[in-house]
């Protein structure tokens, strides 16, 4: 009987064969990588009388290999263990890139599984190994058996097909991350973005651009652009010109009819190209200007970052119309400018304004005040509108303070450059306004108006040059800040006032002179006026003379005060060169005097500083141990190592204006340095050695 | 019981057997280790609950045609349901359908075997 039922070779042929069709069939069914493997594996399995089997996939191209699938097998024994790409069975698969069969002992990882037999092929993208497919222990019913050859090229045949959907799977969630990746920028962009094709249908819309178009996505998609905008013709023609011209067009402040709703926009229009740079469409974008970013960048120019901010969360304040609220107002106006503008060029007076301006309103911001106007050259600014907190006219007189301390330094910067200084009067009141945006629905200003505000420009009328006037209901108002000192004034009377005004004027510290922020500023001004083709007085030699003086002042105990001044001499020593080469000392004393004079310098110290400057002329006549400390620094390289390579500059320098031959600069050394002496200690002390040695090596030439 | 039975029952004198899992060589001797238990309690009919199978390979198969065999000694007879395609291809092609039957239902089952 048992002989009427066989399985013959030709029926497990036709199995193998149905298997093969099937899975070549079913793997592009599957859009899920791990329904994949676990179909590969167990079809695997059944085919070749596997008892188990499981799947290594690489992961995110690192060389270690994951399980991706597993069939009839503990995986846990597994855990922990790593499939290195570079080592053990995957790197001998990684090497042959064929399938293989495995005697399990060989390989101490699979040892785990307790199986004897494994058969193993690759699962490749080109020529990479991307997976393994892993088979354990041939069954058969005299137990297990290695697989054979046969079962080589079947799982082979296997591999093959499985890679080709493993790599299409996953080029497909390539393709859909990107996709999302992109909708989801797209989506989240604030700015209205829609595609059209050839035909100048709309295939591709953010929810921006609906929200602009004011239609639902369904009803835009599909339909033709000069449908969707049939009210406006702007954004038609806009879109048929780059149609036509391929080229970017674009319109600023395009007000769009969209279903009933008016929106004002930014409008650009650019042609779509393919990779082979044809045109397939535009792409066009729309920048609401009716949202947050409209107001944002109204008011930005105006007010602080942190007002905008709170206008944005109150959209009420957005409306036109006023309300009576106490505010602190502040006018800043320039002393002078008139008549000083009057002998400059328009643009040198655009040029100041504008610098002046940007300084001060960076301060009017920090304090959170809100520029209301610029006039002219006249500021004002309101503290507690449209938002008032506790604060408002202490920020109100910092501002002043910090405006006035800054102007010193912008005034330095200004004197050094030759140029005129700026001062400014400010005046500061607080009282009850009227507040509100002002003006059309077209063009609005938020502002203030009152008899407050009126005081308020009549005390800065009253400050002079460097003063900061405040009202008494001002002082009232931060006096309890000990930090602020002012000063009662005589009351002034105003117009429209019966009774005098009674003010003060606040403390800051007006004039001083700040050497560091000097030393900053010269150095400046030194590096871009010194001639650019010297090569030896040059920024690099008068910082070294500022760090040898320093050095030497120190050594002979020299007070911090002298040093001060010291350095500054040295940072002026060369000044001169600027404009007079052979006269550069008398020039740079001259120049030091205007400056330092300008500078509020104590006018008692200029005449040292000239006569420092003065005494490096050639040959050197100082009188006194400062300008000896000086003198020594001016020409301390002449006992250093660097004595050639400054030598070689100067040498070059001196031949921009007269040939000088290699002879006649050795005897110009000669004669020079057997002349000169160092007057201080230290540098007698320091330097002598070298430059004898320098001078022996020069006279040693000579005879040559 | 191994795991690959998860239950054995008895419905209208045929010995149902319930399977989870791969038939291969381990799960073809459980399969055969019940039936021929039960073969010597005086049992001949039988049907397997493949619903928890979705996998064979030949050697399984090969284990339930020697059950058939030793069916076929005792007058015996064996049948199938709830297949998943893939094992019922299998069994087609291995030739087990043309010694045993395939129903579709548990019902079908006992009411044609």
């Amino acid at each position: 009987m048992a002989s009427e039922i066989n399985i013959n070779d030709l029926q497990l042929k036709y199995l193998e064969l149905e298997t093969l069709l099937d899975i070549t069939n079913e793997l592009n069914t599957f859009d899920q990588v791990s329904d994949l493997l676990h179909e590969i594996l167990e079809k695997s399995c059944a085919v070749l009388n596997a008892s188990s089997g499981l799947i290594l996939i690489e992961e995110n191209n690192s060389d270690i290999f994951e399980i991706g699938a597993h069939f009839n097998i503990d995986i846990s024994v597994l855990k922990g263990l790593i499939f290195n790409k570079r080592k053990g069975l995957i790197h001998d698969i990684t090497q042959t890139g064929k399938a293989s069969t495995l005697k399990i002992e060989q390989d101490s990882l699979l040892s785990k599984t307790l199986c004897r037999y494994a058969l193993m092929a690759p699962l490749s993208e080109k020529k990479n190994l991307v997976g393994l497919i892993i088979l354990f222990d041939k069954e058969s019913r005299s137990g297990i058996s290695p697989f054979q050859d046969a079962d080589t090229n079947m799982l082979s045949a296997i591999a093959s097909q499985a890679s080709v959907a493993y790599n299409n799977i996953k080029l497909l969630e390539n393709i859909k991350e990107a996709k999302t990746f992109n909708d989801n920028v797209m989506q989240s962009i604030v700015t209205g973005v829609f595609t059209t094709n050839l035909m100048g249908e709309i295939n591709h819309i953010n929810r921006a651009a609906t929200t602009i178009i004011n239609l639902e996505k369904e009803q835009i998609l599909g339909n033709h652009y000069e449908y969707i905008f049939q009210f406006n013709d702007s954004v038609t023609h806009l879109i048929s010109k780059c149609e036509n011209d391929s080229v970017t067009l674009s319109e600023s402040q395009v007000i769009l009819d969209c279903n009933g709703k008016l929106t004002t926009v930014n409008i650009s229009v650019s042609p779509l190209l393919n990779d082979l740079n044809e045109p397939i469409g535009s792409v066009v974008a729309m920048e609401d200007l009716s949202n947050i970013d409209k107001l944002k960048s109204t008011f930005k120019k105006y007010i602080s970052k942190q007002i905008v901010d709170q206008l944005l969360e109150n959209e009420d304040m957005q409306n036109l119309g006023g309300q009576e609220q106490e505010v602190t107002i502040l006018f800043s106006d320039i002393r002078g400018f008139t008549s000083m503008s009057e002998t400059m060029a328009p643009n040198e007076v655009v040029d100041t304004l504008n610098e002046y301006f940007n300084l001060m309103i960076e301060i009017i911001f920090k304090y959170n005040g809100t520029l209301d106007k610029i006039i002219g050259d006249a500021l004002m600014v309101i503290y507690g509108a449209p938002n008032s907190t506790e604060k408002d006219t202490e920020n109100a007189v910092l501002t002043a303070i910090e405006m006035q301390e800054k102007l010193i330094e912008f005034n330095q910067r200004r004197i050094i450059n030759s140029l005129l200084p700026i001062t400014i009067g400010v005046g500061i009141n607080r009282g009850k306004v009227i507040s509100g945006n002002i003006g059309s629905r077209q063009q609005m200003n938020f502002t203030v108006i009152g008899d407050s505000v009126n005081l308020a420009s009549r005390l800065c009328s009253a400050a002079k040059a460097g003063e900061i006037i405040v009202s008494e209901t001002v002082w009232g108002n931060i006096k309890s800040n000990k930090l602020l000192k002012s000063r009662k004034l005589i009351p002034i009377k105003v117009k429209g006032k019966s009774l005098p005004i009674k003010i003060r004027e606040i403390a800051y510290p007006k004039s001083y002179f700040n050497y560091g922020v000097f030393y900053r500023m010269i150095e400046e001004y030194l590096v871009q006026r010194l001639p650019k083709d010297f090569t030896y007085h040059t920024i690099h030699h008068i910082r070294d003379v500022v760090k040898q003086s320093e050095r030497i002042g120190k050594k002979e105990k020299l007070s911090k005060d002298d040093i001060a001044d010291l350095k500054l001499a040295a940072w002026l020593h060369d000044v001169g060169y600027i404009w007079e080469p052979n006269r550069h000392e008398v020039r740079g004393a001259a120049y030091a005097k205007s400056i330092l004079s300008a500078l509020n310098f104590p006018a008692s110290k200029i005449g040292r500083i000239t006569d420092m400057i003065l005494a490096t002329k050639i040959p050197q006549s100082p009188k006194n141990i400062l300008e000896q400390v000086l003198c020594d620094a001016d020409l301390d390289y002449l006992g250093r190592k660097d004595y050639y390579d400054n030598s070689l500059l100067l040498l070059k320098e001196l031949r921009l204006n007269k040939e000088i031959s290699d002879s006649e600069w050795l005897k110009l050394q000669d004669s020079f340095l057997s002349k000169h002496s160092y007057f201080t200690k230290t540098s007698n002390s320091t330097r002598n050695k070298f430059k004898a040695q320098v001078l022996g090596s020069i006279k040693q030439s000579l005879k040559i | 019981m191994s795991d690959f039975i998860t239950s054995v029952k008895e419905n209208n004198s045929i010995v149902i057997i319930e399977t989870n899992g791969y038939l291969n060589n381990v799960g073809g001797e459980a399969v055969s280790a019940v039936v021929y238990e039960k073969i010597a309690q005086g049992q001949s009919k039988f049907l397997i609950n493949m619903a928890g199978t979705k996998i064979v390979n030949s050697i399984g198969v090969s284990i339930l045609i020697e059950v058939i065999e030793k069916l076929q000694e005792v007058n015996g007879k064996i049948g199938y349901y709830n297949l998943a395609p893939i094992v019922s291809k299998t069994f087609n092609i291995m030739g087990l359908t043309k010694y045993s039957s395939v129903f579709e239902t548990e019902e079908a089952a006992v009411n044609g075997l």
